[in-house]
């Protein structure tokens, strides 16, 4: 490309610091807003009214902000389920069946210890919370394993398995919470049987408790990929598995691994969801909207490049963009569906500045020299 | 009886095309994650056209259309730029996925249409996807073109040397290919199942995906694959015409994922891949920079 005696060249990035990879971020995020601004347009409203309408109930409104925090929680421990494969270089969009796996042993404990019979039930919340979240956790942590199994043993493509098991996991769902599923509400609702008060976890100023566990996983998920031998051999193994194998990396334990811990932190993301955030304790009959919410993660995690302190910011954005979103569905009364078109604008315009994150713009001045252009 | 027999072939019909098209896009090197992607975009805006305007032929020429255009718009991220495959085709998925369901929401509900009028009691479609892949067979291994296709899969480095443009090859089949992933979205929608939901879908493009893999790149294998994927979606709709009692419904919806799982697995083992050899294209899901 070139204009006048200007010529455009793109030049392949080697290295780029913390700031310009922001940049691009921030770019690519301040694009995917310009851009969906069409569909504000196309629906007859002023974006910057709708920006602002978003943004301000979700960040300064009484309502609002709880429910973006409950929101960040979630996508924070998305993000990591997404995080913690790509740094080995592998594809878990599983986070959703994960989730759901999550959620289903969180409310098989309670359960097992007689919960469903009655919502004042005497459950003991120093026993029952602690396994709640245990199981959350290992039921999501089961679940991502098989991909990561079938990865690490078969080198099976972990795209296509944890899709299938989203699916499957949405069809688990269902056999348990409808029809007389052993999960279904008493009340014959289709939904789950709600929780006992008794296992209500502690809100600190509306806040659930989760909000620690979600930054604690933070800082210890940046000091192990950062500052440990699994971390190393983690991103060893995701910058060429081969070479990894050479220098002594398992390439069975990696994948395997990564989808554990992985399920993990989406199945308690349903802990949060389900068990934690106030007004649900329950799975929720639309249980397949939060499980398409979980596919946020895959973005924020793109966005973070990987980074986990670096997701914060990016989850806490989009939570109050997804939470502002909804809000305005109903307050300017556009059709269903305003979060979910956002992500999928956030996602292809992230997709094109990948390409900025691998090469940069050069400006270089032809005319007097012909060789000028030679930059390697 | 006769009723599953017809509405399987007819949910193979989509298999087939939505397969066909990501088989296309693969042999000339271009992997394309997004099928699901591309379908609901396809489904929606044809569903869209074809009732707003009562006419199929639009419906169907929207479907075609879009689903071109994303076609290129994957090969321009991943052939031109140069980008990782696997997450342009993420990038078309969560588009489509996110995009549709905004835009296909007022139109929630039946088309409203005449059905399609069906020959020898099938959809027209079934035997144009029986035709297409006939095609596609003899075009991939018995012509130029399809030389020059596999050529570019395999080896562009190579072919570009003996003189064919890999650029040109490889754009021509990504938008061929999400032509045919668009239709087949469109044929869903639109003959299939003409009712517009939210992520409708649900898996379909993820399972033609499979099933590519699993047909080793060859046409004809890939018809068979589809013919017993939609026996097996339909089955999982309504077992109780065929084996009744056996499980609950949801379970049975579960039947097609795990089974994909399942195939997949057994083509990674050893004794498989001793037996049938790697058909993969070489150069699948790798962008190829001209020296």
């Amino acid at each position: 490309m070139s204009t006048g005696k200007h010529r455009l060249k793109f030049e392949k990035r080697v290295t780029f610091a913390g700031w310009q990879a922001a940049l691009i971020s921030g770019l690519a995020i301040a694009f995917a807003l310009a851009l969906f601004s069409l569909i504000f347009i196309l629906a007859r409203i002023n974006p910057l009214t709708a920006y602002q309408k978003m943004l301000a109930y979700a960040f300064t409104n009484r309502y609002g902000l709880p429910l973006t925090i409950n929101r960040f929680i979630f996508l924070l421990l998305c993000t990591y389920a997404f995080i913690i494969p790509f740094r080995a270089g592998l594809w878990n969009i599983g986070m959703t069946g994960q989730f759901y796996m999550g959620a289903l042993s969180t409310f098989a404990v309670v359960f097992a210890f007689g919960g469903k019979a009655s919502r004042h039930a005497d459950l003991s919340p120093e026993l029952v919370i602690p396994l709640m979240l245990l199981a959350a956790a290992v039921g999501g942590a089961a679940f991502g394993a098989i991909a990561g199994f079938l990865r690490g043993r078969f080198n099976v493509n972990e795209i296509v398995v944890t899709m299938m098991l989203n699916s499957i996991a949405s069809w688990l769902v269902a056999q348990m919470i409808k029809e007389g599923g052993p999960f279904m509400n008493p009340g014959g609702r289709s939904e789950s049987f709600e929780l006992p008060y008794a296992v209500y976890p502690p809100l600190i100023q509306e806040i659930p408790f989760t909000i620690f566990l979600a930054l604690g996983i933070t800082a210890l998920l940046s000091f192990v990929l950062a500052r440990t031998r699994i971390g190393y051999q983690i991103r060893a193994y995701g910058h060429s598995p081969q070479a990894a194998q050479y220098a002594g990396v398992s390439p069975f334990k990696i994948p395997f691994l990564v989808f554990l811990l992985g399920g993990a932190l989406a199945g308690l993301a349903a802990y949060h969801y389900f068990a934690a955030v106030p007004g649900v304790y329950k799975i929720s009959r639309n249980y397949g909207y939060f499980g398409d919410l979980a596919f946020y993660g895959i973005i924020c995690g793109l966005i973070s490049l990987g980074d986990p302190v670096a997701a914060i910011p990016v989850a806490l954005l989009f939570g109050g963009l997804s939470i502002g979103g909804r809000f305005i569905q109903g307050e300017l009364h556009m059709n269903f569906g305003v979060d979910y078109a956002l992500l999928g604008v956030l996602m292809i315009s992230l997709v094109a500045f990948q390409f900025f994150f691998r090469y940069k713009i050069v400006w270089i001045k032809t005319g007097e020299s012909a060789h000028v252009g030679i930059h390697h | 009886m006769w009723e599953f027999i017809i509405r399987s072939l007819e949910a193979s019909t989509i298999f087939i095309f939505a397969a066909l098209g990501e088989l296309i896009d693969q042999r000339s090197g271009v992997l394309n994650v997004g099928v699901e992607g591309v379908m609901l975009f396809g489904a929606t805006l044809g569903f869209i056209a074809a009732q707003s305007t009562h006419s199929y032929w639009l419906g169907f020429l929207v479907g075609i259309a879009i689903g071109g255009l994303l076609g290129l718009l994957h090969g321009f991220l991943s052939i031109t730029l140069g980008g990782d495959q696997v997450v342009n085709g993420m990038g078309l998925w969560i588009l489509g996925f996110g995009l549709t369901t905004y835009i296909g929401n007022p139109y929630t509900g039946p088309l409203g249409m005449e059905r399609i009028p069906t020959f020898l009691g099938l959809s027209p479609f079934f035997y144009l996807g029986i035709v297409l892949v006939a095609v596609t067979w003899f075009l991939l291994s018995r012509t130029s073109l399809g030389l020059r296709i596999r050529a570019v899969g395999e080896n562009p480095a190579v072919a570009e040397v003996s003189g064919i443009h890999v650029t040109k090859t490889r754009y021509l089949c990504v938008t061929v290919g999400g032509m045919l992933m668009g239709l087949a979205g469109a044929i869903y929608a639109l003959d299939y199942n003409p009712v517009w939901n939210y992520n409708f879908l649900g898996g379909w493009g993820f399972i033609a995906l499979a099933l590519v893999f699993f047909s080793m790149w060859n046409p004809v294998i890939l018809l068979g694959g589809s013919l017993l994927y939609g026996t097996l979606w339909q089955l999982s709709l309504n077992p109780q015409l065929l084996l009744p009692g056996i499980m609950s419904r949801y379970l049975w919806r579960m039947v097609p994922f795990a089974a994909t799982i399942g195939v997949l697995l057994l083509m990674a083992t050893r004794w498989f891949r001793l037996r049938w050899g790697a058909a993969k294209p070489e150069a699948l899901g790798k962008p190829y920079a001209k020296e």
